[in-house]
C-alpha cells in the first residue's frame, strides 16, 4: 500500500508538452477533438504574468490532484469514482452514469466528458487495442496499469526536465516525499480542503 | 485566481430544476389541499398525478443532459446516497412516486387510515424534490456562488412559490367553497414565499458584495442580464407579489392574481437557469488551460 503523489516543478517545465502528447497516446485520449476541447487527462498551460519591462513567461502542468477528500467521489451518485488502496482516484466506466456532476464538483478541473463521438474515434484510431467502450467521464488515472507493471506514470516518464516527479509520499526516502516534507513543494487551493496529492515548486 | 464560466450544465439541467421543484410542490400543495382543506378525493387524486407528470416531464430532461442517456438506469444503482445528492434525489424521487401513486390509490378507493399515511409520505417526499435540487447545486465546492447555504433555501421557496402559482390556476377554475377558501389560502402563502424569495436574493446579493472574486463575477453577470434584474427580479417577484397583494384585498380581481401567477412560474424557471448559467468556477491560478 503507498500513498502515491506528484510534485510538478513549474521552473523546469520546458512546455514541450511531450507529457500531454505521452499520456493521450497511452490512455488514448481525445487528442483528436477539434480545438481540442480541454480534453486532456494533463495540461500544460503558458501563462505570460506583469507589466513590461518586468515580464515573465513560465508553464504550468496541471493534472488530476488525486486528492485524499475528493468532491468528485463526495458527489458521485453510483460510487463509479472511488479511491484505490494506493491513494489514486478512479472512475469503474461501467458505473459511470455520465452526468456531469463530478466534472462540477471538481474545483482543479481534472474532468472531462468522454463522449459517444469519442469512442467512434477511439475506434477508428486504435482499432483492437481501443481501451474505451463506453462513454464516460474521464480523468488522470496515474497510469494505474503501468504502475501495476512497475512503471512511472506516462507523463513523468516522458518528461525531459524533470519537472514531473512521481512518487510514494508515505516513503520518506523518496525524492517527493523530501519535497513535500521540507515544505519546497506546496498544494493548490489548499483553502478548498480537498487536499490534493499533487505538489507545486513555484 | 482563475475565474472561468461553467459550461457542462445549461438549459436541459436548468429545466429539471424548475419541472422537479414544481413537480413536488405541486404534489405536496395538492395534497395538503385535499386532506387539510376538504377539497375532495379527485383534486388529491389529479393534483399528485399532476405533480408527478411535472416531476416525469423534467427528468426526461436529465436524461437527454447524460453523456450517454441510454445509460440512465445506472441512476438507480443509488451506492453513492451516503454523500451524493443525486443519489439522495433518486431515493426522494422513487419515493415521491410511489407514495404518490399509492396515495392515489388510496384516495380512489377511500381508505381513510392508509391515504391519510401515504398522503404524509407523498408530501414529505415532494418536499425533498424541491429541497434536494438547491442541495445538489451547493455542493460543489469548485463554484463558490452555488456553494452557499441560501441556495438550497432560495430553491425550496421559489419551488413553492411556483406550485401555489399552479395550484392557483387550478383552483380558480374550481367552483366550490373549499376552492375558494384554499385559493386564497395559497394566494396568501405565495405572498409571503415572494417575500421571502426577494428577501434572499437580497441577502444573497449582499453576500456577493463582500463575496469572493467569483461570487462577485457571478453576481455582476447576473445584474448585467436584462433576464435577470428585467425578467426575473422585476416581471418574476416584484410584480407579481405587488399583483397578488392587490388580488388578495380585491374579491372581483382573481384575473389579477391568475396573470401573476403565470409571471411567478416563468420567473421560477429563469431564476433555475440563470442561477446554472452564472456559475463561475474559481480556480487557483495557472489551472484554467
Amino acid at each position: 500500500m503507498a500513498r502515491y503523489g506528484m510534485v510538478m516543478n513549474v521552473h523546469a517545465c520546458l512546455g514541450c508538452r511531450a507529457c500531454m502528447a505521452a499520456c493521450s497516446e497511452w490512455n488514448q485520449t481525445p487528442f483528436w477533438a477539434e480545438d481540442f476541447k480541454g480534453k486532456w487527462r494533463t495540461r500544460v498551460t503558458e501563462i505570460e504574468e506583469g507589466k513590461f519591462p518586468e515580464v515573465k513567461r513560465y508553464f504550468f502542468p496541471t493534472i488530476c490532484m488525486h486528492c485524499e477528500n475528493p468532491p468528485c467521489h463526495s458527489v458521485c451518485p453510483t460510487e463509479a469514482t472511488y479511491i484505490n488502496k494506493d491513494g489514486i482516484v478512479l472512475i469503474d466506466y461501467d458505473l459511470c452514469l455520465g452526468c456531469g456532476y463530478c466534472i462540477e464538483a471538481c474545483p482543479y478541473d481534472a474532468r472531462y466528458e468522454y463522449e459517444l463521438d469519442d469512442l467512434k474515434q477511439d475506434e477508428f484510431y486504435f482499432g483492437e487495442d481501443a481501451r474505451h467502450h463506453q462513454a464516460h467521464v474521464d480523468k488522470c488515472t496515474f497510469c494505474v496499469d503501468r504502475l501495476a507493471e512497475g512503471i512511472e506514470p506516462s507523463c513523468a516518464a516522458t518528461c525531459v526536465g524533470h519537472a514531473r516527479i512521481f512518487g510514494d509520499l508515505d516513503d520518506p526516502k523518496s525524492e517527493i516525499a523530501q519535497l513535500v516534507s521540507t515544505g519546497k513543494a506546496k498544494p493548490l487551493g489548499e483553502y478548498m480542503g480537498a487536499k490534493p496529492k499533487v505538489y507545486y515548486i513555484k | 485566481m482563475d475565474l472561468v464560466q461553467q459550461h457542462i450544465w445549461g438549459w436541459n439541467i436548468a429545466t429539471y430544476l424548475f419541472f422537479g421543484g414544481l413537480g413536488g410542490a405541486t404534489m405536496a400543495l395538492g395534497i395538503l389541499g385535499e386532506m387539510r382543506f376538504k377539497l375532495g378525493k379527485w383534486f388529491g387524486i389529479l393534483t399528485s398525478l399532476l405533480g408527478l407528470a411535472i416531476l416525469s416531464f423534467g427528468l426526461i430532461w436529465l436524461v437527454i443532459d447524460l453523456i450517454d442517456p441510454l445509460r440512465f438506469l445506472l441512476a438507480f444503482w443509488v451506492a453513492g446516497i451516503g454523500h451524493s445528492w443525486i443519489a439522495r434525489g433518486m431515493v426522494i424521487i422513487n419515493g415521491a412516486y410511489i407514495f404518490g401513486v399509492l396515495y392515489a390509490i388510496a384516495a380512489f378507493l377511500e381508505k381513510e387510515t392508509f391515504k391519510k399515511w401515504m398522503g404524509y409520505l407523498a408530501m414529505f417526499c415532494g418536499f425533498g424534490v424541491t429541497t434536494y435540487t438547491g442541495l445538489l447545486l451547493n455542493a460543489n465546492v469548485g463554484i463558490p456562488f452555488w456553494h452557499t447555504p441560501a441556495l438550497p433555501l432560495l430553491f425550496t421557496i421559489s419551488a413553492f412559490s411556483t406550485g401555489c402559482a399552479l395550484l392557483m390556476l387550478i383552483l380558480a377554475a374550481m367552483k366550490s367553497h373549499e376552492a375558494k377558501h384554499y385559493f386564497h389560502f395559497i394566494e396568501g402563502f405565495d405572498i409571503f414565499l415572494i417575500s421571502a424569495e426577494l428577501l434572499t436574493i437580497f441577502a444573497y446579493f449582499d453576500f456577493a458584495r463582500l463575496g469572493n472574486a467569483a461570487v462577485m463575477k457571478s453576481a455582476h453577470m447576473l445584474l448585467a442580464n436584462p433576464l435577470f434584474t428585467i425578467g426575473f427580479v422585476v416581471l418574476g417577484l416584484i410584480s407579481p407579489l405587488i399583483l397578488e397583494a392587490y388580488a388578495s384585498v380585491k374579491e372581483s380581481a382573481k384575473g389579477v392574481a391568475l396573470v401573476a401567477s403565470i409571471m411567478v412560474l416563468i420567473g421560477g424557471y429563469l431564476l433555475r437557469y440563470l442561477i446554472v448559467w452564472a456559475g463561475v468556477f474559481q480556480y487557483p491560478h495557472g489551472l484554467a488551460g
